[in-house]
Protein backbone atom coordinates (compact mmCIF):
# COMPACT_ATOMS: atom_id res chain seq x y z
CA UNK A 1 0.00 0.00 0.00
CA UNK A 2 2.82 2.38 0.93
CA UNK A 3 4.96 1.81 -2.15
CA UNK A 4 2.41 3.11 -4.73
CA UNK A 5 1.77 6.21 -2.60
CA UNK A 6 5.50 6.86 -2.38
CA UNK A 7 5.87 6.38 -6.12
CA UNK A 8 3.05 8.82 -6.78
CA UNK A 9 4.67 11.37 -4.48
CA UNK A 10 8.00 10.94 -6.27
CA UNK A 11 6.34 11.35 -9.64
CA UNK A 12 4.67 14.55 -8.43
CA UNK A 13 7.97 15.88 -7.11
CA UNK A 14 9.66 15.10 -10.41
CA UNK A 15 6.95 17.11 -12.12
CA UNK A 16 7.80 20.10 -9.94
CA UNK A 17 11.33 20.39 -11.27
CA UNK A 18 12.26 22.99 -13.82
CA UNK A 19 10.20 25.84 -15.11
CA UNK A 20 6.50 26.37 -15.51
CA UNK A 21 5.09 23.68 -17.77
CA UNK A 22 5.40 24.65 -21.42
CA UNK A 23 1.64 24.37 -21.98
CA UNK A 24 1.05 27.37 -19.69
CA UNK A 25 3.06 29.58 -22.06
CA UNK A 26 1.06 31.10 -24.89
CA UNK A 27 2.37 32.05 -28.30
CA UNK A 28 4.84 30.61 -30.78
CA UNK A 29 8.36 30.45 -29.30
CA UNK A 30 10.13 29.83 -32.62
CA UNK A 31 8.45 32.82 -34.24
CA UNK A 32 9.35 34.74 -31.09
CA UNK A 33 13.02 33.89 -31.56
CA UNK A 34 12.91 35.45 -35.01
CA UNK A 35 10.95 38.46 -33.74
CA UNK A 36 13.61 39.04 -31.07
CA UNK A 37 16.31 39.05 -33.75
CA UNK A 38 14.32 41.33 -36.06
CA UNK A 39 13.68 43.89 -33.33
CA UNK A 40 17.42 44.08 -32.59
CA UNK A 41 17.00 42.79 -29.02
CA UNK A 42 20.30 40.97 -29.44
CA UNK A 43 22.09 44.30 -29.98
CA UNK A 44 21.88 44.95 -26.22
CA UNK A 45 20.92 41.61 -24.63
CA UNK A 46 22.45 38.15 -24.61
CA UNK A 47 19.59 35.85 -25.66
CA UNK A 48 19.57 32.04 -25.87
CA UNK A 49 19.39 30.81 -29.46
CA UNK A 50 20.46 34.13 -31.00
CA UNK A 51 23.90 34.83 -32.41
CA UNK A 52 25.72 38.09 -31.81
CA UNK A 53 28.45 39.97 -29.99
CA UNK A 54 29.10 39.69 -26.29
CA UNK A 55 27.18 42.67 -24.99
CA UNK A 56 26.32 44.01 -21.56
CA UNK A 57 24.36 47.13 -22.48
CA UNK A 58 21.14 45.41 -21.43
CA UNK A 59 20.71 42.55 -18.98
CA UNK A 60 21.43 39.03 -20.15
CA UNK A 61 18.16 37.24 -20.84
CA UNK A 62 19.72 33.80 -20.75
CA UNK A 63 18.23 32.89 -17.37
CA UNK A 64 15.07 34.99 -17.65
CA UNK A 65 12.70 32.13 -16.89
CA UNK A 66 14.39 31.54 -13.52
CA UNK A 67 13.87 35.06 -12.26
CA UNK A 68 11.14 36.01 -9.80
CA UNK A 69 10.93 39.63 -10.93
CA UNK A 70 11.54 41.43 -14.18
CA UNK A 71 12.26 45.13 -14.72
CA UNK A 72 12.93 45.41 -10.98
CA UNK A 73 9.32 45.34 -9.87
CA UNK A 74 7.05 43.16 -12.02
CA UNK A 75 6.40 39.54 -11.06
CA UNK A 76 7.95 37.35 -13.73
CA UNK A 77 5.07 36.03 -15.79
CA UNK A 78 4.11 36.21 -19.41
CA UNK A 79 1.67 39.11 -19.00
CA UNK A 80 4.31 41.25 -17.28
CA UNK A 81 6.87 40.38 -19.90
CA UNK A 82 4.57 41.36 -22.76
CA UNK A 83 3.76 44.63 -21.01
CA UNK A 84 7.46 45.38 -20.41
CA UNK A 85 8.50 44.53 -23.98
CA UNK A 86 5.76 46.63 -25.54
CA UNK A 87 6.11 49.72 -23.35
CA UNK A 88 9.06 49.73 -20.94
CA UNK A 89 8.48 53.37 -19.94
CA UNK A 90 5.03 52.52 -18.58
CA UNK A 91 6.76 50.29 -16.02
CA UNK A 92 9.91 52.33 -15.39
CA UNK A 93 9.98 55.87 -16.82
CA UNK A 94 13.76 56.06 -16.27
CA UNK A 95 14.67 52.86 -18.08
CA UNK A 96 17.22 53.00 -20.89
CA UNK A 97 15.32 50.29 -22.76
CA UNK A 98 13.62 51.91 -25.72
CA UNK A 99 10.07 51.39 -26.89
CA UNK A 100 10.51 49.44 -30.13
CA UNK A 101 6.92 49.50 -31.27
CA UNK A 102 6.49 45.76 -30.80
CA UNK A 103 3.04 44.41 -31.65
CA UNK A 104 0.99 42.39 -29.15
CA UNK A 105 1.48 39.19 -31.13
CA UNK A 106 5.24 39.69 -31.53
CA UNK A 107 5.63 40.46 -27.82
CA UNK A 108 3.66 37.35 -26.88
CA UNK A 109 5.81 35.17 -29.12
CA UNK A 110 9.01 36.82 -27.85
CA UNK A 111 8.00 36.17 -24.26
CA UNK A 112 7.18 32.56 -25.17
CA UNK A 113 10.74 32.07 -26.44
CA UNK A 114 12.34 33.84 -23.48
CA UNK A 115 10.33 31.77 -20.98
CA UNK A 116 10.98 28.42 -22.63
CA UNK A 117 14.42 28.65 -24.26
CA UNK A 118 17.31 27.00 -22.49
CA UNK B 1 68.00 9.28 -52.92
CA UNK B 2 65.15 8.02 -50.72
CA UNK B 3 64.49 4.30 -50.62
CA UNK B 4 61.69 2.84 -52.73
CA UNK B 5 59.57 2.46 -49.63
CA UNK B 6 59.95 6.11 -48.60
CA UNK B 7 59.19 7.27 -52.13
CA UNK B 8 55.98 5.24 -52.07
CA UNK B 9 54.96 6.83 -48.75
CA UNK B 10 55.64 10.34 -50.10
CA UNK B 11 53.74 9.62 -53.32
CA UNK B 12 50.76 8.25 -51.39
CA UNK B 13 50.72 11.27 -49.08
CA UNK B 14 50.90 13.71 -52.02
CA UNK B 15 48.16 11.89 -53.93
CA UNK B 16 45.92 11.80 -50.82
CA UNK B 17 46.36 15.54 -50.25
CA UNK B 18 45.64 16.31 -53.90
CA UNK B 19 42.51 14.15 -53.90
CA UNK B 20 41.26 15.64 -50.61
CA UNK B 21 41.80 19.14 -51.99
CA UNK B 22 39.94 18.27 -55.17
CA UNK B 23 37.05 16.74 -53.21
CA UNK B 24 36.83 19.87 -51.04
CA UNK B 25 36.84 22.15 -54.09
CA UNK B 26 34.12 20.10 -55.81
CA UNK B 27 32.00 20.06 -52.63
CA UNK B 28 32.43 23.81 -52.23
CA UNK B 29 31.45 24.42 -55.83
CA UNK B 30 28.34 22.23 -55.55
CA UNK B 31 27.19 23.98 -52.34
CA UNK B 32 27.80 27.38 -53.95
CA UNK B 33 26.21 26.59 -57.31
CA UNK B 34 23.18 24.78 -55.86
CA UNK B 35 22.42 27.83 -53.69
CA UNK B 36 22.26 25.81 -50.48
CA UNK B 37 23.84 28.55 -48.41
CA UNK B 38 21.15 30.76 -46.85
CA UNK B 39 21.92 34.45 -47.44
CA UNK B 40 18.73 35.83 -45.84
CA UNK B 41 18.99 38.45 -43.10
CA UNK B 42 16.58 36.38 -41.02
CA UNK B 43 19.12 33.56 -40.74
CA UNK B 44 22.12 33.98 -38.51
CA UNK B 45 25.72 32.93 -38.56
CA UNK B 46 26.64 30.13 -36.21
CA UNK B 47 28.00 31.65 -33.02
CA UNK B 48 31.58 30.37 -33.61
CA UNK B 49 31.56 31.86 -37.13
CA UNK B 50 30.21 35.16 -35.81
CA UNK B 51 32.79 35.22 -33.03
CA UNK B 52 35.70 34.57 -35.40
CA UNK B 53 34.51 37.21 -37.88
CA UNK B 54 34.08 39.75 -35.10
CA UNK B 55 37.49 38.92 -33.68
CA UNK B 56 39.04 39.34 -37.14
CA UNK B 57 37.36 42.72 -37.44
CA UNK B 58 38.71 43.83 -34.06
CA UNK B 59 42.28 42.80 -34.92
CA UNK B 60 42.03 44.41 -38.34
CA UNK B 61 40.81 47.72 -36.93
CA UNK B 62 43.45 47.66 -34.20
CA UNK B 63 46.20 46.98 -36.73
CA UNK B 64 45.12 49.46 -39.39
CA UNK B 65 44.41 52.31 -36.98
CA UNK B 66 47.65 52.00 -35.04
CA UNK B 67 49.33 54.91 -36.85
CA UNK B 68 46.40 57.33 -36.57
CA UNK B 69 47.26 60.60 -34.81
CA UNK B 70 44.50 61.58 -32.43
CA UNK B 71 43.76 65.32 -32.18
CA UNK B 72 42.54 66.92 -28.95
CA UNK B 73 39.01 65.68 -28.28
CA UNK B 74 36.17 66.88 -26.10
CA UNK B 75 35.95 70.65 -26.61
CA UNK B 76 32.28 71.62 -26.16
CA UNK B 77 31.93 73.01 -29.67
CA UNK B 78 33.38 69.84 -31.14
CA UNK B 79 31.11 67.60 -29.10
CA UNK B 80 28.05 69.65 -30.02
CA UNK B 81 28.99 69.31 -33.69
CA UNK B 82 29.41 65.57 -33.14
CA UNK B 83 25.97 65.38 -31.50
CA UNK B 84 24.35 66.96 -34.54
CA UNK B 85 26.19 64.58 -36.89
CA UNK B 86 25.36 61.58 -34.74
CA UNK B 87 21.71 62.49 -34.74
CA UNK B 88 21.72 62.99 -38.51
CA UNK B 89 23.78 59.99 -39.63
CA UNK B 90 24.34 57.42 -36.86
CA UNK B 91 21.15 57.25 -34.81
CA UNK B 92 19.06 55.68 -37.55
CA UNK B 93 21.00 52.42 -37.35
CA UNK B 94 22.55 52.60 -33.86
CA UNK B 95 19.86 54.31 -31.79
CA UNK B 96 20.79 56.49 -28.84
CA UNK B 97 19.90 57.23 -25.21
CA UNK B 98 16.24 56.33 -24.71
CA UNK B 99 15.46 55.34 -28.28
CA UNK B 100 16.16 52.38 -30.53
CA UNK B 101 17.44 52.32 -34.08
CA UNK B 102 14.87 52.70 -36.86
CA UNK B 103 13.31 49.68 -38.54
CA UNK B 104 16.17 49.59 -41.06
CA UNK B 105 18.75 49.30 -38.29
CA UNK B 106 16.71 46.79 -36.31
CA UNK B 107 16.48 44.22 -39.06
CA UNK B 108 20.02 44.32 -40.41
CA UNK B 109 22.21 41.24 -40.11
CA UNK B 110 24.57 41.65 -38.33
CA UNK B 111 22.53 44.02 -36.19
CA UNK B 112 24.21 47.41 -35.60
CA UNK B 113 24.89 47.60 -31.88
CA UNK B 114 24.28 50.52 -29.56
CA UNK B 115 27.17 53.01 -29.38
CA UNK B 116 26.68 53.87 -25.73
CA UNK B 117 29.46 51.39 -24.90
CA UNK B 118 31.57 52.10 -28.01
CA UNK B 119 34.10 54.29 -26.19
CA UNK B 120 34.57 51.54 -23.60
CA UNK B 121 35.18 48.92 -26.29
CA UNK B 122 37.35 50.94 -28.68
CA UNK B 123 40.15 53.50 -28.62
CA UNK B 124 39.34 56.90 -30.17
CA UNK B 125 41.66 56.20 -33.12
CA UNK B 126 39.80 52.93 -33.74
CA UNK B 127 36.39 54.63 -33.65
CA UNK B 128 37.76 57.18 -36.12
CA UNK B 129 39.02 54.41 -38.37
CA UNK B 130 35.71 52.51 -38.33
CA UNK B 131 33.68 55.67 -38.96
CA UNK B 132 35.97 56.77 -41.78
CA UNK B 133 36.36 53.44 -43.56
CA UNK B 134 33.28 51.47 -42.58
CA UNK B 135 33.17 47.67 -42.15
CA UNK B 136 32.95 45.45 -45.18
CA UNK B 137 29.85 43.20 -45.51
CA UNK B 138 28.38 44.51 -42.27
CA UNK B 139 26.30 47.40 -43.56
CA UNK B 140 28.53 49.94 -41.81
CA UNK B 141 29.22 52.58 -44.45
CA UNK B 142 32.48 54.47 -44.91
CA UNK B 143 32.09 58.19 -44.19
CA UNK B 144 35.43 59.28 -45.65
CA UNK B 145 33.86 60.96 -48.68
CA UNK B 146 30.82 62.31 -46.83
CA UNK B 147 32.29 63.87 -43.69
CA UNK B 148 35.31 66.14 -43.30
CA UNK B 149 38.25 65.12 -41.08
CA UNK B 150 37.07 67.55 -38.41
CA UNK B 151 33.57 66.10 -38.54
CA UNK B 152 34.84 62.50 -38.28
CA UNK B 153 36.69 63.46 -35.10
CA UNK B 154 33.66 65.35 -33.83
CA UNK B 155 31.63 62.14 -34.07
CA UNK B 156 34.37 60.28 -32.18
CA UNK B 157 34.42 63.00 -29.52
CA UNK B 158 30.65 62.76 -29.14
CA UNK B 159 30.80 58.98 -28.70
CA UNK B 160 33.09 59.62 -25.73
CA UNK B 161 30.38 61.73 -24.10
CA UNK B 162 27.44 59.50 -25.11
CA UNK B 163 27.54 57.21 -22.02
CA UNK B 164 27.04 60.22 -19.74
CA UNK B 165 23.87 61.39 -21.45
CA UNK B 166 20.35 60.55 -20.32
CA UNK B 167 17.55 60.48 -22.86
CA UNK B 168 16.67 64.01 -21.78
CA UNK B 169 20.28 65.25 -22.15
CA UNK B 170 20.54 63.68 -25.58
CA UNK B 171 17.36 65.34 -26.77
CA UNK B 172 18.72 68.68 -25.55
CA UNK B 173 22.19 68.47 -27.12
CA UNK B 174 20.95 67.18 -30.45
CA UNK B 175 18.31 69.89 -30.58
CA UNK B 176 21.13 72.34 -29.88
CA UNK B 177 18.67 74.46 -27.92
CA UNK B 178 21.03 75.62 -25.21
CA UNK B 179 24.30 75.45 -27.09
CA UNK B 180 27.46 74.06 -25.50
CA UNK B 181 26.24 74.75 -21.97
CA UNK B 182 23.55 72.08 -22.38
CA UNK B 183 26.31 69.56 -22.86
CA UNK B 184 28.32 70.57 -19.82
CA UNK B 185 25.50 69.57 -17.47
CA UNK B 186 25.16 66.22 -19.20
CA UNK B 187 28.88 65.49 -19.24
CA UNK B 188 29.27 66.47 -15.60
CA UNK B 189 27.28 63.47 -14.34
Amino acid sequence: MKAPVLLCALALLAGCQGKAPANSVQGDPERGRLALAQHACRACHMIPGLTGPETHVGRSLVDLAERRFIAGSLPNNQDSLVRWIRNPQSVDPQTAMPNLGVSERDALDMSAWLLTAR
Amino acid sequence: MPSTRNRLILKTAAATLALAGLAAAVTGFVVLRAGWYDTTATSQHLQPVYTVLELGMRYSVRNHSSEVKVPPLGAPQQVMRGAALYSAHCAECHGGPGFAQSKIGQSMQPVPGPLVDASARWQPRELYWITKHGIKMSGMPAWQFHLSEADLWAVVAFMGVLPTLSAHDYARVTAGANGPSALATGAAR
